[in-house]
């Protein structure tokens, strides 16, 4: 479930924390693409998931995930698998990115 | 609104085969992909080509747009108005879904004509013929990054989002504004995660709801800390004295509070004091991990400059670079 909301200017604000709080539909609708994608990739791990009452919920990085992946297939025509591969070096890659730009503030050297 | 012209954008003839026009779009989209571009205007670029791509792909939109063209409409940098009726014959309204395109960036140019302008025209003239109400469609979702101070993760803030977005008047014309919408960012935010604002995405067609505005979270760089999930890690810079002698420090928190911790004696580089859950709040809050280094004082004076002679007297043995093999 979200971690929290508020409601303000008629904006219902959540914070997508690490529980399971979207639904197929609710990746398959920010991806736009059908909700048979998501369920496939879900199915064979290439995101995370967990089934509540035989319905798929996912997280808010499932689903930074799955806009990746969406966009890798749906451009370069990519393997499922092959897409995952290089979602997985791009998350490896941001990260390390992130971990150098805080040493080089550290250290105060130029990005 | 002015012409695109979407064969200059993907670098291709106007003869050019669905070979080469996937080719190209490929070779672009690799270029200005946002994830690995040095690019600085990359998701603009890559926006663009995704716009002509999605014209150029598609055989109705691609023969629709060449008619349009061939009339001497694409005067560059001129106002243009697309004629009435000018995609009359033409089927390239169908449901957007399943095709992973995002078209909130694109272009006026293609919202009046293949986008979500267009579609509602079409829905409302396809529900006036039929006596019917139309197919509803909710709303794209919008996707945005917002840059917060750790700060805000630990104490939560407010801020007044600018979105640009469109909405379609009662005719089915886009109508671009700008609005801003002050936003209660809640506590606990960390990086990489989402915040969703209900109903702030796409206007929805034939009566049905609004999309979603997601909102990535980026802390903003700082050299003090980093952090790596709600663990924060805060570099404390520590007096020699204090390093080797150990004893008590004031350090301030990301949160702004300042707290009193113990330094161990003898010093260890790469040591660091674990503050339990006093990292970013959560029902399982992280730690906060003060990671300790020797800030050296400036020998100014003649007397300060005395005091490191006394200190290299009294450890004629020191060798810091022993294990350099000198």
């Amino acid at each position: 479930m979200p971690s929290r909301s508020n409601e303000l200017h008629d904006t219902l604000v959540e914070l997508l924390g690490d529980g399971a709080c979207l639904s197929v539909q609710d990746l398959a609708h920010a991806c736009r693409m059908q909700t048979a994608w998501v369920t496939e990739r879900l199915a064979t791990g290439v995101l995370q998931g967990e089934l509540q009452h035989g319905q798929w919920r996912c997280s808010g990085a499932s689903l930074v995930r799955a806009r990746r992946l969406a966009q890798l297939e749906t451009t370069f025509d990519a393997d499922p698998e092959l897409a995952a591969l290089a979602t997985d070096l791009i998350e490896e890659v941001a990260d390390l990115r992130q971990q150098i730009a805080a040493l080089h503030a550290r250290l105060g050297l130029p990005e | 609104m002015e012409f695109k012209d979407y064969y200059k954008t993907l670098g291709v003839a106007k003869d050019a085969s669905a070979g080469d026009i996937k080719k190209a779009y490929r070779r672009l989209a690799r270029k200005y992909h946002p994830d690995v571009s040095k690019e600085a205007d990359a998701s603009a670029r890559m926006a663009e080509v995704n716009e002509a791509n999605a014209v150029l792909s598609d055989p109705e939109k691609r023969a629709a747009y060449d008619a349009l063209g061939s009339g001497g409409a694409q005067a560059g940098g001129q106002d243009f108005r697309p004629p009435p009726h000018w995609d009359a014959g033409y089927e390239f309204s169908g449901a957007p879904e399943g095709q992973g395109m995002d078209e909130a960036q694109f272009s006026e140019f293609f919202e009046q004509l293949f986008g979500r302008a267009a579609r509602a025209r079409h829905t409302a003239g396809s529900a006036r013929g039929q006596g019917g109400a139309g197919t509803a469609q909710r709303g794209a979702d919008h996707h945005a990054r917002i840059e917060l101070d750790l700060r805000d993760a630990y104490l939560g803030g407010e801020r007044l989002l600018s979105l640009r977005g469109a909405r379609l008047d009662a005719q089915g014309h886009l109508v671009h504004e700008e609005r801003q919408v002050q936003v209660n960012i809640p506590k606990g935010v960390r990086e990489g995660q989402l915040i969703r604002l209900s109903g702030q995405g796409g206007p929805g067609l034939g009566g049905a709801a609004a999309g979603d505005l997601f909102l990535e979270v980026q802390l903003k760089p700082d050299p003090r800390w980093r952090t790596q999930d709600r663990d924060v890690y805060l570099s404390v810079p520590v007096a020699p004295w204090e390093a080797e002698l150990g004893g008590p420090i004031e350090v301030q928190t990301p949160a702004g509070t300042t707290v009193q911790v113990t330094v161990p004696p003898r010093f260890k580089p790469g040591r660091k004091l674990r503050l339990k859950e006093r990292g970013i709040p959560a029902a399982t809050p992280g730690d906060l991990y003060l990671e300790l280094h020797v800030a050296l004082p400036p020998a100014s004076t003649e007397a300060q400059q005395q005091a490191y002679r006394a200190l290299a007297q009294a450890f004629p043995g020191f060798a810091p670079r022993a294990a350099q093999g000198v």
